[in-house]
This record gives C-alpha cells, structure tokens and sequence, in this order.
C-alpha cells in the first residue's frame, strides 16, 4: 500500500504538535547560549520543520506526478 | 551616530526609488492590465518565488511590533515562532490547491474564487470588505515601524527645538512617502523594487542577528537575568507562564490560520510559476523564521545596554517600538546603522504599499465590478490608484489608537476579522458541502462576536488587548469568533443538506 499523503500529512502536522505541547518545553534547563530551553527549543524546531516540510513536499509531488503520468 | 547614518540612508532611498520609477517607466506597455503586474504573469520559480516571499516577512511586524511586545510583556510574544512555522505547513496545502484552481479557472484574487464557487454575489462583497478592513490595522503597524526608524535617525537633529515634536515630524514624512510611492510606483514599482529590497533587508537581518549580540557585553544569559528582575511583565521572561499556556497557543495557531487569508499574501503565491514551485518554495520558508526568532530575543536584550534602555524608557508608551532601531544605532558603526534602517524602512514601506493596492484591487475588482460589470479599464485604474492612497489614510485612523510598544496589537486585530474569512476559503477549496448563505451566517456571527469581545476585553477603549477571559483562561478572541462562526456554518449547512437546499449538493445529486 501506498501511504506516501499519509506520510506527508504527518510530517506536515508534527511540528505544530509538537510546539502545542507548551508544558513539555516551557521550562530554564538546560540553557543554550545563554537561552532558556523555552526559547532555543522553538528555534530550533524552525530548521527541523523546514527539513520535514521539504521531504513532504517531495512526496507529494511524486505522488502527483505519478498520478498525471498514468 | 553621526551624519553618515542619515547619509547613507538617504543615498541608498534615492537610488532604490530611482530604479523603482525607472524600471516601471522602462517596462511600459508590456502589461497594460492592473492584475497582469500583480501576479507577476504567473511566472515565479522556486527559488525566486522563496526569496522573495520570504523578504516578504519581514515587515514592521518582525522589526518593530514583536521585539516591542517581548520588551514591554515578555515571553508570550514567543508565539510568533511557532506562527510562522506553522503559517507554512497550512500554505503548502492550502495555497497549492488555491494555486491550482485560479490557475485553471483564471482567479486574480481569493475572492474571485469565492464568488465563483458559491455563486453568491454577497458573501464574495463579505469577503472583499473583511479583507479591505482586515488590511488597515496591518497597514497602520507599518507606518508605525517607519515612523520608528525616521523618529531615532532625526531626533539628533531635533534636540533642543521645542518648535517640532520629533514623533509627528517622523510619522508625517513616513505617511506622505507611503501615500507617494503608492500612489507612483503602483504594483508595478513594488513588484519590480522586489529584489532590490530583498536583498538589502536579508542582509541587514543577517548582519544584524549576528553582530549586534556579539557586541553587547553579558551575553543572553545576562539580558535574561536582568529582564526578569526589572519586574516589568511580572517575571515573565524565562518562561511562559502556565496561565499563558492557553493563551499563547490561540495567538500562534490562529496567526498561522490567518496569514494566508490576507489578500497581499494570496497575492504573492499565485504568482508562482506552478503548483511545484509553491510547494516547495513554501516549504522552506520556516528557515526565514530564523530572523524573527532572534530579532524577538532583542526584546530581551535591550536590557543589558543601558544606552538603547534608556532611550526605549524616555519614549513612554510608544518607545518599545524604538527598541530594535536603538539597538542598532548604539551598538553598530554609524554607516551600516544607515543600511540597516534603510532595510527596516522600506521593509515597511513596501508592503504597506502593496497591501493598499491589494485592497484598491478587491475595491475595484470584487466590489465595484460586482455592480457595474462594464465599467471602463482606464477608469477602474483611477479608482484603484486613488482608492490606494484613500486607505493609507484611514490606516493613519489606527495609528493613533495604540500606544505603539503594543503595535503587534493592530495585527492582532486584522486577524481577527480575517480569520472570519476562513471557512468560505480554506474549507471551500476542499468541499461542496457548505451552504452559502451558511457561511454568510457564519461571518456575520464570526465578525460580530469578534469586534464584541474585542471591544469588551478592552473595556470599550482603545483595542490594545486582543485576548479575552474563558473558561480555558485568556485566549485570543479570534479562536473563539472563528469557533461560533464555524459553529453556525456547520449547524446550518448540515441543516439545509438535509433538506436538499444546497444548490451545490443538488446539482450533484442531480447528475448522479
């Protein structure tokens, strides 16, 4: 089976689940340059959603392509 | 600061308005339609189209509004992080099937898509009007990080005059420039200036992000210490606190939803040159979140350097808006302070001017076209260029309302009323389903209960809050008008599928 959407859909939505778990990161420790973990945990996660959203962005289009080739 | 900050600055504002004219003058007559040059003709790739998107967002709102708010109240203002993170996953689903579709069926604008799906001349008006008002307030938080910009560069030259007041000199320069270069340069001028303007405020950015925490002495732990201890947002600079949870969540998640229902950013990604291209121009655009993340944590560091403090303190209510500009000034070489207000200048300037043509466009295009199908192109063109300069001036209305260390508050605002816009949009693109005059209920319910709440957590003044008491504690009073609007559409539209009176459905029904 073909769960390529599927995968996308996911790697779409991971990082805002992530970030509305507030409690999980709302906290000092351990610092990062100087950041509290609340801060530099949010930078941080502006890298990883752009790796995730380039990757869903390339299923999608494989998948689309796929179904204009056939 | 010194001479060559002014220097500079007027040096490289003559020669970026002098290619803008140039350029609009030179590429005469290629496009004689208003819309042709608002979509650029569809022709953007990847990488142009995430460049200059991605200039795009850094606006008044990244330079001014959100270090002011995390100076003046702390670390709930955190939330535009996650906004712009989030604001791109929506997009790259959102905006690539809205890309698709105005594609095939030749849409300008959202609305026009609107109009056509629902086949409702009302709700497309609604929605016309929504984004029209919803662009003021937006519109006014740029004038301000102008204003912001000319205030600190000049106030040298003011000390010692009591004939001036050094903020109107400022706002007044700042307002008959938007309203010129709107009224001059036109979509055309703006579209063309693009690149130019881009690449003079990434690289302020990036050298700004970089140098000015380098030079400060203490480092962020130090800004942090010492930000919590002033006691200014009861302690709030460390962490969230947990009565915020709620309310920070509603004010990241409702932005990301709003973004890409203003008509200037729909604006931008239907330029695009395909649905591939939207794709994954937009998938990387959170790295440009990067920017906003560190010029947010200048809120905190303008603590540690007294001189730039004491300035920000000596501006009373409006002076959070100077902390990044006086963060510059005092801690980098006068001549790239000039470079870098530039950036932060005409990254004000340009899309408020875009953001007013945006609105004529809707004006002329889903509203007056609406009723008078015929009327002529060169008119339409008038209309919409004086019509352009007509809505700075109302924007100028907003200015005055808020203190400006709460400038974030205008956005807040038009977000809002544009979230109102969500169900016929972002659903419609997706489903048959809804009934019209359910959405029409639903806005009507949405914008009601919105400008209600608003007004309410105000206590009927000046809308410098835009959170509201809940149950779940304060929460953005766009989450709860978007929840009874789509409430309405929902309960509605289930109501009259049932019944068979969604024209839509039974057409469906019809052919089956």
């Amino acid at each position: 089976m073909d769960n390529r959407y599927l995968i996308a859909g996911f790697l779409l939505v991971i990082p805002t689940i992530v970030l509305l778990i507030v409690p999980m990161y709302n906290r000092v420790n351990p610092e990062l340059f100087g950041l509290p973990f609340f801060y530099w945990f949010q930078g941080i996660w502006l890298f990883l959603a752009a790796i995730m959203y380039v990757i869903a962005a390339k299923l999608i289009t494989q998948k689309e392509e796929e179904a204009e080739a056939a | 600061m010194n001479n060559d900050t002014i220097i500079v600055f007027i040096v490289l504002f003559a020669v970026f308005t002098a290619l803008g004219f140039l350029a609009s003058r030179f590429r005469r007559g290629e496009g004689k339609r208003l819309d042709e040059w608002a979509l650029a003709g569809r022709k953007l790739g990847m990488y142009l189209a995430w460049f200059l998107v991605g200039g795009d967002l850094y606006t008044a709102y990244t330079f001014i509004a959100v270090p002011s708010a995390m100076y003046a109240a702390g670390s709930i203002y955190m939330f535009a992080t996650p906004y712009v993170m989030s604001t791109f996953a929506v997009a790259l689903v959102v905006m690539t099937s809205l890309w698709k579709i105005s594609k095939r069926k030749n849409y300008f604008t959202a609305v026009d898509f609107v109009r056509d799906k629902f086949n409702s001349r009302t709700l497309a008006v609604l929605i016309a009007a929504t984004g029209i008002v919803a662009e003021l307030p937006y519109i006014a938080l740029q004038i301000v990080g102008m204003q912001a910009v000319l205030q600190v560069m000049i106030a040298p030259y003011f000390a010692g005059t009591t004939l001036f007041d050094v903020e109107t000199v400022a706002l007044i320069l700042s307002f008959t420039i938007l309203a010129a270069f709107t009224f001059w340069s036109g979509l055309r001028g703006a579209a063309l200036t693009a690149v130019m303007k881009d690449a003079i405020i990434l690289t302020s950015v990036i050298v700004v992000v970089i140098a000015v925490p380098l030079s400060v002495t203490g480092g962020f732990h130090h800004a942090f210490q010492v930000a919590q201890a002033s006691g200014k947002a009861a302690g709030s600079y460390m962490t969230l606190s947990p009565a915020l949870t709620n309310a920070f969540i509603s004010l990241f998640v409702l932005s990301a939803l709003a973004l890409y229902l203003y008509p200037h950013a729909i604006n931008g990604v239907l330029g695009s040159k395909d649905a591939k291209s939207v794709r994954y121009s937009t998938a990387m655009l959170p790295l440009y979140g990067v920017g906003l993340f560190l010029l947010t944590l200048f809120g905190v560091l303008i603590y540690i350097v007294p001189k730039a403090l004491s300035a920000v303190v000596a501006g009373g209510s409006g002076g959070g808006a100077l902390v990044v500009p006086e963060l510059i000034v005092n801690t980098m070489p006068a001549w790239f302070a000039g470079f870098a207000f530039l950036g932060i200048f005409i990254g004000g300037l340009v899309p408020a001017a875009i953001m007013a043509i945006s609105q004529a466009n809707l004006l002329t295009r889903n509203i007056i076209r609406e009723f008078r199908p015929n009327f002529e192109e060169k008119l339409e063109h008038n209309i919409a260029r004086w019509a352009s300069v007509g809505f700075i001036f109302l924007a100028l209305g907003f200015v005055y309302l808020i203190p400006h260390t709460y400038a974030i508050s205008l956005q807040l605002l038009g977000g809002i009323l544009i979230t109102q816009t969500l169900p016929p949009i972002m659903i419609g693109l997706y489903t048959k389903w809804l009934d019209k005059n359910a959405l029409i209920g639903g806005w009507f319910v949405g914008i009601i209960t919105g400008v209600y709440f608003v007004e309410a957590a105000n206590h009927f003044g000046a809308p410098t809050k835009s959170l509201m008491a809940s149950p779940f504690g304060l929460l953005y009073v766009a989450a709860i008008a978007l929840l009874l609007n789509f409430v309405v559409v929902i309960v509605w539209s289930a109501v009259s599928n049932a019944l068979g009176k969604n024209p839509a459905t039974e057409k469906e029904a019809e052919k089956a």
